[in-house]
């Protein structure tokens, strides 16, 4: 059996821009005590965790749930309530030992029958709506005692551990499970740092400190999440104090807020990839030329600087460098003249596309669809920008092949596993074709599926890590995208908060660690 | 009296019935997927059949009618897609506060506008009814987003009088309830107006005077009774649109009231959500309407119902 303790990216983060964590200007000592006040931006869908599909419900879950094995800030996986793991040989059977004297929040223990509870669940008849995260990949959990669980795989999984990181890997109260059924979506009990105490819908969402939390006494007495849609009102609520913490701030609203010494403004990068898809089925997208084309015409760092005020990053093909298992790779340059020599090459000097953006649902989506359309112009391609509410968009984008006259559209992807296969297989495997999958471009090519699947049964972390990279750089050679960028996740805070976390998955939460200034 | 009353009730039926076809209609052609939205870009085909099969959305279009129909008949409004909590509940968490804030803000369009509008009418031509006049074509003017976020700039961000925005206390009302009033009042200052400056030239009023009564007594005992007609009618469409309409004060205080409900159900198509607020609204409208037709009685005794 071989240990592999904390997976660590850390050497593929060196390679990346230095991160701008918040930095503390003095080592204070914590202030116990206080309600911290976040303003978020929509309401939970459930607080189940098994069944929550929203990053505002995550991050609410987050504080009062607690993985076998967490995420640290960096994306690095990290000891949860497991202490360690290991694995066979044939990656098929994974054994975690648990830590002792582990409470939930009903008093009830967490032990390896609450670990097996978990996988029975997402494995059983129930089937909550995140359990297709571990069914297609887990056979059946046992108990060896208290505090061991072992898990056997239907086949080797390379992310195992990452899917045991997912916010749905919370593992949940058996007895809180029965007692509420369907209701656990409102009564949740984890053993996390934050105990429930109410949730009032369209409104805000109440925790209270868990003193028996095994990680030491949170300083924070309450946090209360409070749902404000408005973007401009959550920037109002900051200045005047109704609020500690904030997200999603206006990128035109930084400057501003950032000269003001009573804030702090956090940018930090995410594990979201924001690219433009193109319809491969449609002439004469089916050209590797003309795709090339069109991704050489683009002027990443002039948006990235002009646009985004350097809120974002140029990422070369179709993974954000914070996606575990993104690899370096040179991508495409701003070569106009190139551009319009391949278009040449491919016989169509000049072309006339449909280009799609929503409008609100990404940070400067549709202004980011603006830039790309004048930099086509300048190649010689004229596109038409339209725009479509995004329940709306979800539905025009996912249309079968034969139903559909879509050519270039938008969109946003951040894997909500952290790693680059959920980067790539669910968007470019040739299984995944929209409407079943989320291949909404109809990209198929052998070679990726191979280097895919290669990374989905790798039973080592090297060999993964060496398939993503294989698969990456053969995403940026076929181009099915127009590659584009990583947008900054933007979080405000009173100068008087400290050690907010904020997960590159766009989530923001409170620890144990968490302080406030009286 | 008694029998029109019932007779108005009774018209409540066909009413709501109109509004379940207008808004179930209206929601199945507006495009997009309740499950696609609910489960995210992430979701495999596996949860989009069973969030479907669950709310009954694989159903034929009439059936998923019918079967509302029927359960709506019975009192049950059914489940949110979103949520998956009863839509009685969510919208009994709702209605209070929208109730509250309706209420409050015709109090203020009450005060402002009925004033400005007797003091114009009773000063024509004078700087006092020019600016009630110039006040109110700001008013309806202004947009809502803008003096919210105005006002909380103001009294919030710079004196701290207010919170800007949430629930929770009487204090949070208080902005959201005058910039509502402010825009409604607006629109009574105007009928006030015109309806004021109509009696006053009437024979009676010219009666009144004649007769020695001190102006204060001809405007407010003789000339306003009469005139409150049509502002009664403005404020009873004025109530009833805040009940339902006043999402954008709603969403810009962050008050979870019922207009966001509705407006956040149709960008999620929860289609029961939707539904089961438009009943609620329509069927308050119609009472509020009901009672301004009784209040003419009390205003205007020639106004019988028979």
């Amino acid at each position: 059996m071989r240990r592999v303790v904390g997976l660590s990216l850390s050497a593929m983060l060196l390679g990346s821009a230095a991160l701008p964590m918040a930095v503390p200007t003095a080592a204070q000592q914590a202030v116990r005590g206080g309600t911290l006040t976040f303003a978020t931006g929509a309401d939970p869908d459930s607080l189940d965790p098994q069944n929550t599909q929203s990053n505002p419900g995550e991050q609410v879950n987050r504080m009062m749930h607690e993985n076998l094995i967490r995420f640290n800030a960096k994306m690095q996986l990290e000891p949860g309530l497991a202490e360690s793991w290991s694995v066979s040989k044939d990656g098929l059977t994974w054994t975690f030992k648990l830590r002792k004297g582990v409470k939930f929040h009903d008093g009830t223990a967490f032990d390896a029958k609450a670990v097996k509870y978990f996988f029975d669940r997402v494995l059983g008849d129930e089937k909550p709506f995140k359990a297709s995260l571990y069914t297609p990949v887990v056979q059946a959990a046992e108990v060896v005692d208290d505090a061991t669980v072992r898990v056997r795989l239907k086949q080797p999984f390379g992310a195992f551990l990452f899917i045991m990181a997912h916010s749905a890997g919370a593992i949940v109260s058996p007895a809180a499970h029965q007692k509420w059924g369907k209701d656990l979506a409102l009564h949740p009990v984890g053993t996390g740092p934050f105990k429930f105490v109410e949730w009032v819908k369209g409104d805000h969402v109440t925790m209270e400190r868990n003193d028996a939390y095994w990680g030491g006494r949170p300083n924070l007495d309450r946090v209360l999440v409070k749902t404000v849609r408005e973007d401009q009102s959550r920037v109002l609520m900051l200045e005047s104090g109704d609020a500690d913490l904030i997200v999603n701030i206006p990128t035109e609203e930084i400057p501003r807020l950032k000269k003001d010494p009573r804030f702090t403004i956090e940018s930090s990068p995410t594990a979201r990839a924001l690219f433009i898809v193109i319809n491969v089925k449609k002439k004469p997208f089916d050209d590797v030329r003309v795709r090339q084309a069109l991704n050489y015409a683009v002027n990443r760092d002039a948006i990235v600087k002009e646009l985004f005020q350097n809120n974002a990053q140029v990422i070369p093909g179709p993974v954000s460098p914070l996606q575990n298992g993104y690899a370096q790779l040179s991508g495409y340059a701003h070569d106009p003249k190139k551009a319009r020599e391949l278009l040449a090459q491919a016989g169509k000097p000049s072309l006339r596309v449909k280009l799609w953006s929503p409008k609100g649902r990404f940070v400067k989506d549709y202004e980011l669809a603006q830039a790309v359309q004048q930099d086509l112009a300048a190649v010689g391609v004229e596109a038409t920008l339209s725009t479509l509410e995004w329940g709306a968009y979800l539905a025009a984008t996912k249309a079968p092949v034969d139903q559909t006259d879509r050519e270039l559209f938008l969109l946003g992807w951040s894997p909500s596993t952290g790693e680059a296969r959920w980067g790539t297989f669910p968007l470019l495997h040739s299984s995944q074709f929209a409407p079943k999958g989320d291949n909404r471009g109809f990209f198929a090519s052998r070679a990726l599926d191979e280097a895919i699947d290669k990374a989905t049964l790798a039973t080592t972390d090297p060999a993964r890590l060496g398939a993503l990279r294989e698969a990456q750089q053969i995403a940026i050679n076929e181009a099915p995208y127009i590659f584009l960028i990583s947008p900054n996740m933007i979080v405000g805070t009173s100068k008087k908060v400290r050690d907010v976390v904020n997960l590159p998955l766009e989530l923001t939460y409170l620890t144990e660690k968490s302080w406030k200034e009286k | 009296m008694i029998a029109y009353i019932t007779r108005r009730l009774l018209l409540i039926a066909p009413v709501l019935l109109g509004v379940s076809i207008g808004s179930f209609a209206l929601l199945q052609l507006v495009p997009g997927d309740p499950a696609m939205i609910l489960a995210g870009q992430e979701a495999t085909e596996e949860v989009l059949t069973r969030i479907r099969h669950e709310h009954g959305l694989d159903q034929p279009v009439a059936i998923q009618f019918l079967v509302y129909l029927r359960n709506a008949v019975g009192g049950n409004l059914g489940i949110s897609i979103q949520s998956r909590q009863p839509v009685a509940t969510l919208i009994a968490q709702r209605f209070p506060f929208t109730l509250r804030l309706a209420f409050l803000a015709i109090l203020v369009s009450a005060a402002l506008g009925v004033v400005a509008g007797i003091v114009a009418a009773t000063r024509r031509n004078s700087m006092l009814d020019l600016a009630a006049l110039l006040g109110s074509l700001v008013g309806i003017s202004l947009p809502i987003f803008w003096l919210g976020l105005l006002m909380m700039l103001v009294f919030s961000v710079r004196l701290q009088w207010f919170p800007a925005g949430g629930s929770g206390t009487a204090t949070h009302l208080v902005l959201p309830a005058l910039v509502l009033g402010a825009s409604s009042s607006a629109v009574i200052a105007r009928m006030t107006r015109a309806s004021m400056l109509e009696v006053l030239r009437q024979d009676y009023v010219r009666t009144a005077r004649a007769k020695g009564l001190r102006e204060q007594i001809v405007i407010y005992r003789h000339a306003l009774k009469n005139a409150m007609i049509p502002i009664l009618t403005v404020f009873g469409l004025e109530f009833g649109y805040n009940l339902g309409g006043a999402v954008l004060t709603e969403t810009v205080f962050s008050l979870p009231g019922l207009g966001r409900l509705i407006v956040e159900g149709i960008f999620a198509r929860d289609y029961p959500v939707v539904q089961g607020a438009m009943l609620v609204v329509a069927t308050t409208f119609v009472l509020v309407n009901l009672l301004t037709d009784i209040a003419y009685a009390f205003f205007d005794p020639r106004i019988r119902y028979e």
